[in-house]
């Protein structure tokens, strides 16, 4: 064996060139053009919008100097944002646990259920929150009830998805431990399933509740109760300096939720 | 050892902590329902209105098909404006991660760059689109666009960054070692290695802001929202019916093309794949 100088140095061959990236830039000018353009889509001109900065300096003047004796006024909207994320988390999140053990491979009693439990997951998954609570408004009037529903549908899509995909990825030494010694499908799911994927189902449940707080802005202003609805209220008769309060205390609130669930978070999972 | 010792069950582990924490738990459910001011009656009432409501828009009469032109057109508008705002996003988001990366830049400047993010982050694309651009574009979706593509710039900036300093260090230093400046090192020891998952994430970004885009429409914002709202203001749930087959028509049809392009981009990059994240970036993005 005698390999020439040439032939040790060779290159090894250039891979042909992949033709994915081209089109997907191609389709994703294509797009994006179509999108901006104001024939077909939203109309968006970058000099325009650089001319029209001048319109927002006034309510940014305003958005800078918060009202903080309006501060009092909020705690109550406040508190029963609170309230309705604690209670919508508390109940989507106990019913999105059985519809979770439905929707996985691992425990659903058979293929019908996992398909059918599957399909409406992501129907129900589909609706944001601010549509629900205006259907939900419309059924029985404003007030926090249909917040709470609302929040309740929405908690049950966001959890029943990730805890069911949770549930797929189990350990199934336990499963078989369990059918072995005779357990029947409740008591695998409760002895053999549930223990492992409770941790996450924590940690899933704390996230759902920071959404929940999140959404309230969105579940006010359609009439579903909270701190939202004097967000709008404000907005609309253009008390800058009050809304400014408001953004401040929902940007706080939010931080300090966010650190408590993270912080739990971490030492569950 | 007698039998009985060696038989004996071990002492079982303390509970105390897991009590506590339910109990803790329970003072606050009951705390929350005690003092929220609701009328209980309408529980009662809620199935009874929903199936009422139910009734309007699919049964009475089925949905009007006359107005899925419309309904097609206020959700493409959603989606343009969906789009645009994680286009936004990605394009400002992609330097100001690797900024906020200890890896590439220094400690204080990816300090400071999180902390920016994060601020970004903490406010709604409602907030902002009421409080900033609204007033500077006018109602419409340039100002729904431009509330999602800044909030976008947090929460893609946040994710470039953490998946900057997750990379590899050997391509760095491979490029390092051939004269690379520092721009031609992350041109080529970074920027392929983190592609794939950012490509991945803008895809699930563009997901979630078509979500928040019909959102938008209730305040003024244009699309699919405004539709939907308009429509139940006036009474018209036949309407209403339609525009909602169409937002789950849509919203899954691009969720499961996304998703796929998603799983694509990430298992045929062949790189270190982060399980997690394919099957649930939410999770990724919470965290």
């Amino acid at each position: 064996m005698s390999l020439t100088a040439t032939q040790e140095n060779i290159r090894p061959p250039k891979p042909r060139p992949s033709l994915v990236v081209p089109i997907g830039l191609v389709a994703f000018l294509a797009i994006s053009w179509v999108a901006t353009s104001e024939q077909f889509g939203i109309g968006l001109d970058p000099g325009k919008i650089l001319e029209d900065i001048a319109n927002g300096v006034g309510i940014l003047g305003d958005l800078l100097r918060p009202n903080w004796a309006f501060l009092p006024k909020t705690v109550e909207p406040m508190l029963e944002t609170f309230r309705m994320a604690v209670l919508a988390s508390a109940i989507g999140c106990s019913i999105a646990l059985p519809v979770a053990f439905l929707a996985s491979r691992v425990t659903a009693p058979n293929l019908l259920t996992y398909v059918a439990d599957r399909s409406v997951l992501s129907v129900v998954r589909a609706i944001p929150d601010f549509l629900y609570a205006l259907i939900f408004v419309s059924a029985v009037g404003i007030g926090p009830l249909p917040g709470i529903a609302a929040l309740i549908l929405f908690n049950i899509g966001v959890v029943a998805k990730l805890q069911s995909e949770t549930v797929d990825g189990i350990d199934v030494g336990p499963i078989e431990a369990s059918r072995a010694a005779g357990g029947n499908r409740l008591q695998t799911v409760r002895w053999a399933v549930l223990p492992q994927v409770l941790p996450n189902y924590v940690a899933y449940s704390l996230y759902t509740f920071e959404l929940n707080i999140r959404a309230s802005t969105v579940l006010g202003i359609v009439g579903a109760g909270g701190i939202g609805r004097i967000l709008l209220r404000e907005y609309k008769f253009f008390n800058f300096s009050n809304v400014s309060v408001i953004v401040v205390e929902l940007f706080v609130f939010v931080f300090v939720i966010e650190l408590i669930s993270i912080t739990l978070r971490r030492r569950l999972v | 050892m007698t039998a009985a010792a060696a038989t004996a069950r071990p002492t079982r582990p303390s509970r105390a902590k897991r009590n506590a924490s339910l109990l803790a738990l329970g003072v606050l459910l009951v705390w929350a329902l005690v003092t929220l001011q609701f009328d209980p009656a309408k529980i009662v009432e809620l199935p009874g209105g929903m199936g009422h409501v139910f009734y309007l828009m699919y049964l009475q009469s089925g949905p009007d098909w006359s107005y899925l032109p419309n309904a097609l057109r206020a959700m493409l508008e959603s989606l343009e404006m969906a789009w645009i705002g994680t286009v936004i996003g990605a394009v400002i988001s992609l330097p100001l991660g690797f900024f906020g990366a200890k890896n590439v830049s220094s400690g204080l400047v990816s300090n400071a760059m999180r902390q920016v993010l994060n601020g970004i982050r903490a406010f709604p694309e409602l907030v902002l689109a009421v409080v900033i651009f609204i007033p500077i574009a006018g109602l419409g979706p340039v100002a729904g666009a431009l509330a999602l593509g800044l909030h976008s710039v947090g929460t893609l900036g946040k994710l470039t960054a953490e998946v900057v300093e997750g990379i590899d260090g050997g391509p760095v230093e491979a490029a390092r070692a051939t004269g690379a400046r520092a721009l031609q090192v992350q041109r080529w020891g970074v920027l392929p290695q983190v592609m794939p998952e950012i490509v991945a994430f803008w895809l699930y970004r563009f997901e979630i802001n078509i979500r928040a885009s019909a959102v938008l429409g209730v305040v003024g914002a244009g699309g699919i929202g405004f539709l939907v709202q308009q429509t139940i203001v006036f009474n018209r749930f036949r309407l209403t019916g339609t525009a909602l087959i169409v937002v789950i028509g849509i919203t899954i049809l691009v969720d499961t093309v996304s998703g796929w392009l998603r799983r694509r981009i990430i298992q045929g990059s062949g790189a270190r794949v982060q399980g997690e994240f394919i099957e649930q970036p939410e999770l990724v993005e919470a965290v």
